[in-house]
């Protein structure tokens, strides 16, 4: 009776369901990729969400963003604070200031929600890198990056790196006494670059520092430029994703051309949205209790005074640790000179970043590997890719500890002369120490025997260099190689599924023709 | 470092009476010269608190110091072989922050001398200072009179009309402090590090006398702001606000030490991140 | 885009394969007509939910997820009331956050427990490309356009120097961004007779600062050498220490830049670390150093403020001092050098 009435109960929805698709089919034609989309499906593994995580944090900062920027005030004009007790700060009642640091006190102060607001803005940036940085260290690991996915990389590290211009510019729009001394060693640095420095940092600040045309630029910077950027390149982030879709840790059943896991709809969206509100809702739980960044008790910037303990922001204190950690050379010759802050403030980042867009083509040919990869690599499995990643985490980490020097000297009572000189010999020494240490961990890991879980057909399952599965002491089964459809080496053994079936259609249109039926392996230069 | 803790109270009181016969003499050296140390070359600023001319009062304090200090600062504290520094001009301002806030008596001469807990009492204190403030006359040197403790205005009260005679502002104690503090001690007063070693000591426990004194008398390695630089009502302002700053508004929440951007890096990469990953490794697998 | 000969076609192979049994509809991931790939399993229960077969296991998620998700309203109410009597930011944070984590836990549940969701394997798309007719395809529908142009190969020519010469054109505002780097880098507030003041804009005179005291000054007056807002010249910061009887090294053509007061030397050396451009603020008096808070660079002020420590590698320049006829502190004239961190033109 009941059950009857149920059935009829979803008959009914059904039938609504169908008219809402078919009223948005018959104008579009969409059913076939509602379907897809509804049903595709993404591998399980909790490292994968970190990029999701990210992705949020942009979402939080976009809405929390957009409320900050109604009530702050671009402008560099000179007003002075006047504060009623309980309402405002009165420490600076009747000081001078600019009136982008006045439209961040009143924000902090007088607008409702307003600091807390702001202060999860703040910390969404703060997580927001973090999660970034997880991401790519994941990618890096993984060989996520590699043969169909290294455009992805790229937009991925773009995104890095706007991401971190879009955080410092953030940073420095309430022109308080922190943010106005980072802006000073940012003129600097910009200066500092041969040949085009000076007209440089005059073209960015409209004049010598500090100028007034530096606030409102960045506020367009910040508020409109590299959000539209971020946006973009997050679109083409997701899309190439969706297209290509997700790579897998290898698994037993698991191979190239297969995937596994959760469908979109309807779990998967659901905790997406849940992770959604679970990344504002710890952020919203930092922004109300943990203080960021409290400008008040900084005070309005004055270029002739300076606080101790000037960090910039956690993504940006490797930068501050490399300017300090670099020696005092410059370079003066011929009426010209290269000034310090050149070469660790633009020469080194330049350099790793160089080296971190190219990683995918080093990585081509240190393991020469041009084949087809869905299946990641394990960390263990590549040792001197997993040592070259440590070793600059070890790096990065050095540097960012060198940029609290005077932190960690007032803490340790060790001065910050010697802190500076562990530091300068340990940023050589510390990533080769790591890089051997994570080499020599690789290794022997690979050697525990920790293979065994992935025995697909009882064997002990190894992968080769150039990403293909050998199982080995396989007696039992009779075969002793199992999915080698990425075998680099050319020994491809003819079973044509090397290459997905070659006839890889796009999700939308199913109205492709279907071409001749048998699979294709055009994708591997290697196989040739 | 450890610091030999001995107890100078029962000592102390106990040669008081056997030592009498010397301290009178040291008291009319005081008398006579009393007048003179007043009239003569007083610290350039303005108001100080009165320190004490009795004695009894100095010849307690001489007590005390030829225990505690003597063997450094030398006796009438004309300085120490090791390199002690002498004490003629040290002044009662100096006598007083030096000794309120633990920095002395320095078991080794070589050590820093760094924020203790105090080592005389109240009353112990106000004798030495006497005992200090009394060393130009003793060594009939007036002209070498050290700066006298500094009187610290009021702070205003927020809100009402009835204010306090000559009270300072917060907003001027916080310009001044930005401008001549906050390159060392931190904008929130939470300290630093300079060169050779010199930890910058956080203000937190600095009472608004202590850092009138060290603003007026210079306590190496930190430079000293004398009359012509900073006026009393400004040197009062900065000490109140100093007072301020150990319980600085934090509207935002909880302050994680004041450190900037450091700690708070931290807390949103160990907190606001692991909190957040460990929540999507709960979640469990999305299928 | 494909044709209507091939959606025709492809229309008739839907119907046949519909009827086929053995492809089950749910996975869409294997197209119809093509044969089941080996590595992906045909019995999967898509359909499958945690608690399906456990009616007392739904009822208590069910109940978990009511209890959590009543949370939100109250926190929503708490909100409002909050934001009618002012706010208050911590409790703001707190329920803001707690409603959000909440809705999300109970989300989570009614998707784990009571939602369909199965791991499920399917082939994958987009393995390795297209086929060898696509890709000739596209390359026929390129080269059409390609070689068209191709035979116009003046055109082609003309057409990237013309929109070369018309980007120039676009790039010209550039400069209008900001003025051309001037005498500011190289010029500050000082000159000769300038009295030194304070913060407050009060003349200075040498008995003003005793032994190991040090001060900020500025130019009287400041002449605005940068086109800055702020009332003072940020290039033009300079520091006034009085160093008693510390021995200072005086350098060769620098003898009368310092003034002597009744107490000791006064010399004055440029604010600006020559580093990165920080207010160098920090002096120790025992080691007679000034520390740039940024990045620790060291100047030995006894040694004409020459770099120690640090990154930095250039002296702080030294402002000449007098004393004018009332007595007061003056610049003999302005900087020698540029003041500041290094650039390109500097020297």
């Amino acid at each position: 009776m009941s059950a009857t009435k149920q059935r009829l109960a979803a008959e009914k929805r059904m039938k609504v369901e169908r008219m809402a698709l078919d009223q948005v089919d018959d104008r579009i034609n969409s059913s076939s990729f509602v379907q897809k989309a509804l049903d595709h499906i993404f591998p399980d593994h909790w490292a994968f969400m970190v990029g999701e995580i990210a992705m949020y944090c942009f979402v939080v900062l976009l809405v929390t963003g957009t409320y900050l920027a109604l009530y702050y005030t671009p402008s560099s004009a000179d007003v002075v604070y006047h504060p009623t007790p309980g309402h405002g700060y009165m420490p600076l009642a009747g000081q001078h200031m600019s009136e982008a640091y006045f439209s961040t006190l009143n924000l902090s102060f007088d607008v409702r929600a307003g600091l807390v607001v702001r202060q999860i803005h703040h910390w969404a940036a703060v997580v927001f890198m973090a999660a970034i940085a997880f991401h790519l260290c994941r990618v890096f690991f993984t060989g996520a990056f590699r043969k169909p996915r290294e455009t992805n990389y790229v937009i991925g590290l773009t995104l890095l790196l706007v991401v971190m211009l879009e955080g410092f510019s953030g940073y420095s729009l309430p022109d308080d006494l922190l943010s106005g001394t980072g802006l000073r060693v940012v003129f600097s640095i910009v200066e500092s670059i041969p040949f085009i420095g000076t007209w440089l940092a005059f073209d960015l600040w409209g004049s010598g520092f500090p100028g007034s045309s530096l606030i409102p630029r960045l506020f367009v910077v910040h508020e409109f430029l590299f959000p539209l950027l971020i946006i973009g390149l997050l679109s083409a982030h997701l899309a190439l994703i969706w297209r290509q879709g997700h790579t897998d840790f290898p698994a037993p059943g698991k191979t190239e051309t297969n995937i596994r896991g959760s469908r979109v709809w309807p779990q998967y969206a659901l905790k997406s949205g849940a992770l959604l509100l679970f990344v504002f809702g710890v952020l919203a739980l930092l922004g109300g209790l943990i203080q960021i960044n409290p400008i008040w008790i900084y005070g309005a910037y004055n270029p002739y005074a300076v606080s101790a303990g000037s960090q910039p922001d956690w993504y940006v204190g490797w930068l501050d640790g490399a300017v300090r950690l670099w020696p005092h050379w410059e370079f003066r010759s011929f009426g010209h000179e290269i000034a310090n802050p050149f070469f660790p403030g633009v020469l080194i980042p330049g350099l790793l970043f160089t080296v971190m867009y190219a990683w995918p083509a080093i990585d081509k040919r240190i393991y020469r590997d041009d084949a087809y990869h869905n299946l990641l690599d394990r960390p263990r499995d590549k040792p001197f890719r997993t040592a070259v990643g440590v070793a600059a985490i070890t790096f990065f980490t050095i540097c960012t500890l060198a940029s609290a020097t005077d932190l960690l000297g007032n803490d340790t009572h060790i001065a910050f002369e010697r802190l500076i000189e562990i530091l300068q010999i340990g940023v050589f020494v510390a990533p080769v120490l790591a890089g051997a240490i994570a080499y020599k961990a690789c290794v022997a890991l690979q050697r525990t025997g920790n293979h065994v879980i992935m025995q697909p057909v009882g064997g002990i399952l190894i992968r080769t260099a150039d990403g293909a599965y050998h199982t080995l002491g396989d007696e039992h089964h009779g075969h002793g190689e199992i999915h080698d459809h990425v075998d680099g080496n050319g020994g491809g053994n003819g079973r044509g599924d090397g290459n997905g079936g070659g006839n890889g259609h796009d999700d939308a249109e199913l109205e492709e023709p279907v071409v001749g039926g048998k699979p294709q392996a055009p994708g591997d230069p290697n196989l040739g | 470092m450890t610091f030999l803790r001995r107890t100078p109270r029962g000592s102390g009181r106990s040669r008081r009476r056997v030592l009498a016969g010397p301290a009178t003499l040291v008291a009319i050296a005081v008398a006579a010269f009393a007048v003179l140390s007043l009239t003569g070359g007083r610290s350039a600023s303005g108001a100080t608190a009165p320190v004490s001319n009795d004695p009894a009062v100095i010849n307690a304090g001489l007590q005390l110091y030829e225990v505690h200090c003597q063997s450094c600062h030398g006796a009438n504290g004309v300085g120490g072989t090791n390199g002690s520094p002498e004490l003629i001009d040290a002044g009662a301002a100096a006598a007083d922050w030096y000794i309120t806030t633990g920095r002395m008596p320095l078991n080794n001469p070589a050590d820093e001398a760094i924020r203790r807990h105090p080592f005389f009492d109240a009353q112990q204190t106000e004798e030495l200072v006497a005992y200090v403030n009394a060393l130009p006359a003793i060594n009939a040197k007036p002209n070498m009179t050290g700066p006298g403790i500094p009187l610290v205005a009021p702070a205003c009260v927020q809100g009402t009309t009835d204010q306090p005679a000559g009270c300072t502002t917060l907003t001027m104690g916080e310009q001044l402090f930005s401008l001549n503090c906050a390159q060392c001690h931190h904008e929130a007063g939470s300290g630093g590090m300079l060169s050779k070693a010199n930890v910058i000591p956080s203000l937190r426990n600095a009472t608004a006398r202590q850092v009138a004194e060290a603003i007026r008398i210079g306590p190496k390695p930190m430079p000293i702001f004398g009359a012509g630089e900073l006026s009393d009502e400004q040197v009062s302002a900065i000490a109140n606000y100093v007072q301020y700053l150990h319980n600085p508004e934090d509207r935002g929440g909880l302050g994680i030490g004041h450190f900037g951007p450091v700690p708070e890096g931290f807390v949103g990469i160990i907190l606001g991140f692991g909190l957040i990953l460990l929540i999507s490794r709960l979640m469990g697998n999305r299928g | 885009m494909s044709t209507t000969e091939h959606h025709g076609q492809r229309a008739d192979d839907m119907v046949d394969q519909a009827r086929d049994p053995a492809l089950d509809p749910e996975h869409f991931f294997i197209e119809p007509g093509e044969p089941w790939p080996d590595d992906v399993p045909r019995d999967q229960d898509v359909h499958w939910w945690r608690f399906r077969d456990d009616p007392k296991g739904a009822r208590k998620a069910e109940l978990k997820i009511i209890a959590l998700w009543g949370v939100v309203p109250l926190c929503a109410i708490a909100l409002m009331i909050l934001y009618v009597v002012g706010g208050q930011p911590q409790l703001e944070g707190l329920f803001l956050g707690t409603a959000m984590i909440c809705l999300a836990t109970g989300l989570v549940i009614w998707a784990r427990d009571l939602l369909p969701g199965h791991e499920v394997t399917a082939k994958r798309n987009h393995q390795g490309g297209s086929g060898r007719l696509e890709r000739t395809g596209a390359v026929v529908s390129l080269s059409r356009g390609i070689e068209g142009m191709a035979r116009r190969p003046f055109l082609v020519r003309m057409l990237g120097g013309v929109i070369g010469i018309f980007g120039l054109a676009m790039a010209f505002p550039i400069a209008s961004l900001g003025a051309r780097p001037h005498r500011s880098l190289y010029k500050t507030g000082w000159a000769t007779g300038k009295r030194l003041v304070d913060e407050d804009g009060r003349p200075l005179r040498p008995d003003d600062l005793p032994v190991n005291g040090i001060l900020t000054v500025f130019p009287e007056g400041d002449s605005h050498a940068n086109e800055a807002e702020s009332d003072k010249d940020p290039q033009s910061a300079t520091v006034l220490i009085n160093l008693g009887d510390a021995k200072f090294d005086v350098r060769p053509g620098t003898q009368d830049w310092n003034v002597r007061s009744s107490t000791g030397l006064i010399v004055a050396f440029s604010k600006i670390c020559t580093h990165a451009g920080c207010p160098v603020g920090l002096y120790n008096t025992q080691s007679h150093q000034l520390v740039c808070p940024c990045h620790q660079s060291t100047f030995d002020v006894l040694g004409g403020c020459n770099p120690v420590f640090g990154p930095a590698s250039r002296s702080l320049p030294q402002l000449p001092l007098g004393v004018n006829a009332d007595g007061y502190l003056v610049s003999t004239s302005d900087y020698k050098e540029p003041v500041g961190p290094g650039f390109w033109n500097r020297s």
